[in-house]
């Protein structure tokens, strides 16, 4: 593209004043003719056997039309395929949209019931009797391994429902030329991304045509496409999806089941039906991200050389086999992070327990991988008296490096690590903040500077989990596909079509910008056709706003369109104009040639010709102004299938930034104030930076607060203690320090505009980032922070500890 | 999230009021809704019938009688936080009502539904003991003063009787008494892990002379400090002394648990608010 008019510029946002002044249109905005309402009768019990349902008592008020109950949702459904998210599973284990036979965890959907008005479904679901005989709850993944513990799953015969590793390089050499091995003990809590919005779904089915219709605010379309056809039995299945207000990965996985039945009671009752879930039932049971913990030995030089990295892990992943081995197969995401170690070896154990089911959430394993590099980066400077920049900086990969094969397979396109962290510095003057932080440990403040460094893997390959799983049954697919269309409408104004939703990321901006670049037109004269609907969507696999898959796969797929229709646009105003297509430039909408001020023609009537003026038309020309294009990622290869080795591109382009996170540690609370917070980013190039920046203060803002405290609790008997956000511990905006934000792209050289992504980078380095200071201002008492979160108690106890 | 079914009524005078609460089954009195709705739409409480106060005038107003302060039972905190005259004369409601929850809540939450819901972390309540306030309420056999000592009596449990209304609270005019309210809030709401009320006068030489201090967020009901008060009474306040105080203000206190803090953390913690609010006051 000759000029960039738009693109890397920020433009004011084209959804924004739609969210901001309460005109978007979400699931729960949309009324149908004859709409029920539904409700969800959820187990009181962490684990129980469900003995008895008896819902007449709940049939009888007026105005209630269905329920469906454990014994109908058997019969009337078929379980879910054990998809991707389930890879590892050993026995296939049938699991339906409702509880069957049992309850695993607080808040499992047990029965559904349909009522004219909510108020009367919520009455009404009290009339349910449910009969119960509870089990003792398994809470603790030691406890849940012991071989006397309860199982959750008797098929099973264990609640170690996987276990497995992987090996890259030689780390046993590794850790016989080590001149020192230095061992950490690590964990990460339960947390979730609490969205504003929950889970919202309408099903309508037309039992003439067997054609259902979903009304959803899922993240990726074929998790629901797949999910009614397979435990419905349908065929043609619509997936519709509006605006939605935050996805963050909770509203990939879980959401299935509430659509299956909801859809159910749409079709027993013949009338459509609307859900909308309640902050308490998201919180429960809409899926946590994993607890981990890792025993972690690195071994090194002297000179702070991590030769090799060795990592054991055990997975919390709550009581379904559905997402069993997500949070340790997205290790391989980042496995190396930013640095050069070739030789890993990882072994990961999925263990059931009576809690929430683990869902994707904002990186998925990959705060965690990033935790693991970075708390031991900092442990190996201490053991080696270094400083813990020196130990980073040793270990970087190199700019002259790039682009960087890992140990496992990835492709690291481009980046300048030591410079990100270089900048960083400079820009927050570590050496000044230092020598404050000498002087006022002497007065007793606790200051502490954290300095991490992370990359941000975008764009997933569908044949990752293969290196894992290479008995998989079904071949997940590899790559990703995910297409645009993009239309001159007959007066002149442009229509995008894009493959996927949009969870309040800008989309419809940024694509935009890249269209009008491309075709030569405003930004604001191109609209984008919402909600997203399966039936007119050019979506694919990669049709999914998750996985950091918009910067790749949209974005290509936009770009793909754009400049086909622009050829076709030249070609037909060439025709015109009687000039040579080479000849033409498009501006503000108008195809013009240079040097023939009177040669030109406007998108209006080139319209009005293409759609409707046959003599006009060059011969052989398609009628129409539209142009569709489906994205595959060109530069796949190699790894794109793993081999016997078991490397794989994981994903695509990797953005990587560099954080500093200053603190200020209350010595009598422990509670923990962020001062300053920055970060140097690379996200390749930028095509909006207010939009991109906004990804990166929201992401941030949640790693800071996932490491200062907001988490699920449970307790011994299973019960979960932070039913609600007063209960939660969100940081508010009050809380939440400013994030200062400094670009340093280095484009990629495979994608098209030289994009990378954004989406998950800040959550990912920065509970790291704040661990590591927190560590640093309690130095003078040699604490050692191993676990999240930090809440105040937890820093006071960290303090305690040591002063003993 | 939809509260169970309920019969409403609007009364526009007190006695009406009255009489929906001792003619009506299983009836709950609304005020602000900040503690009631939320109870409701969980559906932890589920009353048959609901009595709104707002109709009925005169209920909300603060003024000045004589040595005193009286504040309607409808009074918001948003009101308390703004008003002249608490701010000069009784300026520990002022400093309270301030850090309650966010704007929302102030806006809607009343001094009387506060005291009435008898929170064990409610920041009022702290406010109310350390003034050694008195709370009319009125009921079928006519009104009856109580006091601040014998209003909270249990967790989420006052001295009200079902069919008893709150209508006005009398605080002492303070006439430059120093005060201070200072609380560890939990991140998000707000509310109190630990919440301290001091008031305090010293004399010209400096001892302190006059002393309440009320402590909530740490036992199943507001309490005052009754050992770290005596002994600081009569003494000079210096920093070390008020610390080695401040390590009684859980003396006697069944000191609770829960995901913000367990028993030990919080009996710290309110040593260290206990200093804090003290140091506040003195430097009033
Ligand atoms: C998000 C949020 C944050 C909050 N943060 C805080 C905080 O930081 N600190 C804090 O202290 N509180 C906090 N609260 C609670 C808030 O202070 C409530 O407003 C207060 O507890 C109740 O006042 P109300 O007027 O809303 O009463 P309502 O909710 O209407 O009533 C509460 C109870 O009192 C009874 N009642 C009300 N008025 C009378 C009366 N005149 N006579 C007899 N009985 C009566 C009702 O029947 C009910 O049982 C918070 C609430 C929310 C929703």
């Amino acid at each position: 593209m000759a000029e960039t008019k738009y693109i890397g510029k920020t433009i004011p946002s084209k959804e924004g004043a739609r969210h901001a002044t309460g005109r978007g249109l979400y699931t729960d905005d949309f009324t149908l003719p004859g709409m029920l309402h539904a409700v969800i009768l959820r187990s009181p019990h962490a684990h129980a056997r469900i003995l008895k349902v008896d819902p007449q008592a709940a049939r009888e008020p007026p105005g209630v039309f269905t329920v469906v109950t454990p014994e109908e949702i058997e019969k009337k459904t078929h379980p879910f395929k054990p998809g991707r998210y389930a890879a590892g599973l050993k026995k296939a284990i049938p699991e339906y949209a409702g509880a069957i036979g049992k309850v695993r965890y607080v808040g499992e959907p047990v029965a559904a019931l349909a009522a004219r008005t909510r108020g009367a479904a919520e009455d009404a679901l009290e009339l349910i009797s449910v009969e119960y005989e509870p089990l003792p709850a398994v809470v603790d993944t030691a406890e849940a391994m012991r071989p006397t513990a309860p199982l959750l799953f008797e098929e099973l015969g264990s609640n170690l429902a996987w276990k497995g590793s992987l090996h890259y390089g030689d780390v046993a050499a590794a850790f016989n030329q080590a001149d020192k091995v230095v061992r950490e003990h690590l964990k990460i809590h339960r947390y979730s991304s609490t969205p504003l919005e929950p889970f919202a779904c309408i099903a309508s089915f037309d039992a003439a045509s067997k054609k259902l219709t979903v009304w959803v605010n899922a993240q990726v379309p074929e998790v629901i496409y797949d999910a009614l056809r397979e435990a419905l039995g349908l065929e043609d299945v619509r997936v519709i999806i509006p605006d939605i207000g935050g996805g963050f990965g909770q509203k990939i996985h879980l959401i299935r089941k509430y659509v299956v039945l909801i859809s159910l009671l749409a079709i027993e009752s013949g009338r459509p039906v609307k859900w909308t879930e309640d902050r308490s039932e998201h919180m429960m049971a809409a899926g946590h991200s994993c607890a981990q913990e890792f025993d972690v030995e690195a071994a090194v030089k002297n000179d702070g050389t991590v030769l090799g990295l060795k990592f054991k892990e055990i997975d919390d992943v709550g009581g379904s086999i559905s997402t069993l081995t997500i949070h340790f197969t997205n290790k391989l995401n980042n496995l190396s992070n930013t640095y050069r170690t070739k030789n890993i070896f990882l072994e990961g154990c999925s263990v059931v327990t009576n809690k929430c089911p683990v869902i994707p959430n904002r990186g998925i394993g990959k705060p965690g991988m990033c935790f693991i590099w970075e708390r031991m980066m900092d442990r190996i400077a201490q053991e080696l008296d270094l400083s813990p920049i020196e130990v980073r900086s040793i270990n970087l990969v190199q700019p002259e490096e790039m682009p960087y094969t890992t140990p496992s397979g990835n492709i690291y396109d481009s980046g300048d690590y030591p410079a990100l962290l270089k900048r960083a510095l400079e820009k927050i003057g570590y050496e000044k903040l230092k020598a404050e932080q000498r002087r006022e440990r002497e007065q007793g403040r606790l200051l502490g500077i954290g300095v991490v460094i992370g990359v941000e893997p975008g764009g997933r390959n569908a044949a990752r989990d293969m290196a894992i799983f290479p008995e998989m049954k079904e071949s997940p697919g590899s790559g990703g596909v995910n297409g645009a269309t993009i239309k001159i409408e007959k007066n002149g104004t442009v229509t995008l079509f894009l493959g996927s939703p949009n969870c309040g990321q800008s989309h419809e901006t940024t694509t935009a910008q890249v269209a009008a670049d491309i075709l030569g037109v405003d930004p604001e004269h191109i609209s984008t056709s919402t909600p997203f609907d399966s039936d007119l969507a050019p979506w694919g696999v990669a049709a999914a706003n998750s996985g950091n898959n918009f910067h790749l796969y949209d974005i290509g797929a936009v770009h793909g369109a754009a400049s086909r229709l622009r050829e076709k646009i030249l070609t037909l105003a060439a025709h015109v104009l009687n000039a040579k297509s080479e000849e033409l430039a498009i501006n503000a909408g108008v195809v013009q040639a240079t040097g023939s001020p009177l040669k030109k023609i406007s998108f209006a009537e080139l319209g009005k010709i293409a759609y409707g003026n046959q003599a006009l038309m060059p011969k052989g020309f398609e009628a129409g102004l539209q142009a569709t294009f489906y994205y595959t990622f060109p530069h796949g290869e190699p790894n794109l299938v793993p081999g016997p080795e078991g490397l794989v591109r994981a994903q695509f382009t990797f953005s990587a930034g560099a954080h500093v996170a200053v603190v200020e540690v209350d010595k009598e609370t422990g509670k923990v104030h962020v001062l300053r917070y920055l970060i140097v980013g690379d996200n390749g190039a930028v095509i909006n930076p207010q939009v991109v920046n906004g990804q990166i203060y929201g992401s941030a803002a949640h790693g800071i607060s996932v490491a200062l405290g907001e988490g699920f609790v449970y307790n011994s008997d299973g019960q979960l203690l932070t039913l609600t956000l007063t209960d939660y511990g969100k940081s508010s905006t009050m809380e939440t320090p400013r994030i200062e934000v400094e670009h340093r792209p280095s484009p990629s050289p495979f994608t098209t505009l030289g994009q990378k992504a954004a989406g998950e980078g800040a959550a990912i380095p920065s509970p790291a980032a704040i661990a590591s200071a927190v560590e640093d201002a309690l130095r003078p008492l040699g604490v050692r922070v191993r676990e999240l979160p930090l809440s105040p108690e937890a820093v006071w106890k960290l303090m305690q500890e040591a002063v003993r | 999230m939809i509260p169970a079914s309920f019969e409403y009524y609007s009364p526009t005078t007190l006695k009406e009021a009255l009489d929906f609460l001792s003619s009506r089954e299983d009836v709950k009195i609304l005020a602000g809704g900040q503690s009631l709705v939320p109870l409701m739409k969980l559906r932890l409480a589920k009353p048959r019938t609901i009595v709104d106060l707002s109709r009925i005038p005169d209920l909300n107003y603060i003024r000045e009688q004589g040595s005193r302060i009286v504040l309607g039972s409808m009074t918001t905190y948003e009101q308390i936080e703004t008003s002249a005259l608490l701010q000069a004369k009784c300026p520990l409601l002022p400093q309270t009502a301030a850090v309650v929850g966010d704007v929302q809540v102030r806006n809607q939450g009343t001094i009387g539904g506060s005291l009435a819901h008898a929170d064990p972390a409610g920041d009022m309540p702290a406010a109310i003991l350390t003034l050694a306030a008195e709370m009319k309420a009125i009921g079928p056999n006519g009104e009856r003063w109580i006091r601040a000592e014998d209003f909270f009596v249990g967790l989420l449990t006052s001295a009200l009787e079902p069919d008893e209304i709150l209508t006005e609270v009398r605080v002492p005019a303070l006439n430059g008494a120093k005060t201070a309210y200072l609380k560890a809030a939990q991140r998000a709401a707000g509310f109190a892990v630990v919440g301290v009320a001091v008031c305090l006068r010293l004399d010209q030489n400096g001892s302190c002379n006059n002393l309440a201090i009320g402590v909530t967020g740490v036992g199943d009901k507001v309490y005052r400090a009754e050992a770290v008060e005596k002994i600081l009474l009569g003494k000079r306040l210096d920093a070390n002394f008020i610390e080695q105080a401040a390590r009684e203000v859980t003396r006697g206190v069944d000191v609770i648990e829960d995901i913000n803090g367990s028993k030990e953390y919080r009996s710290h913690l309110a040593g260290v608010y206990t200093v804090r609010a003290v140091k506040a006051a003195m430097q009033a």
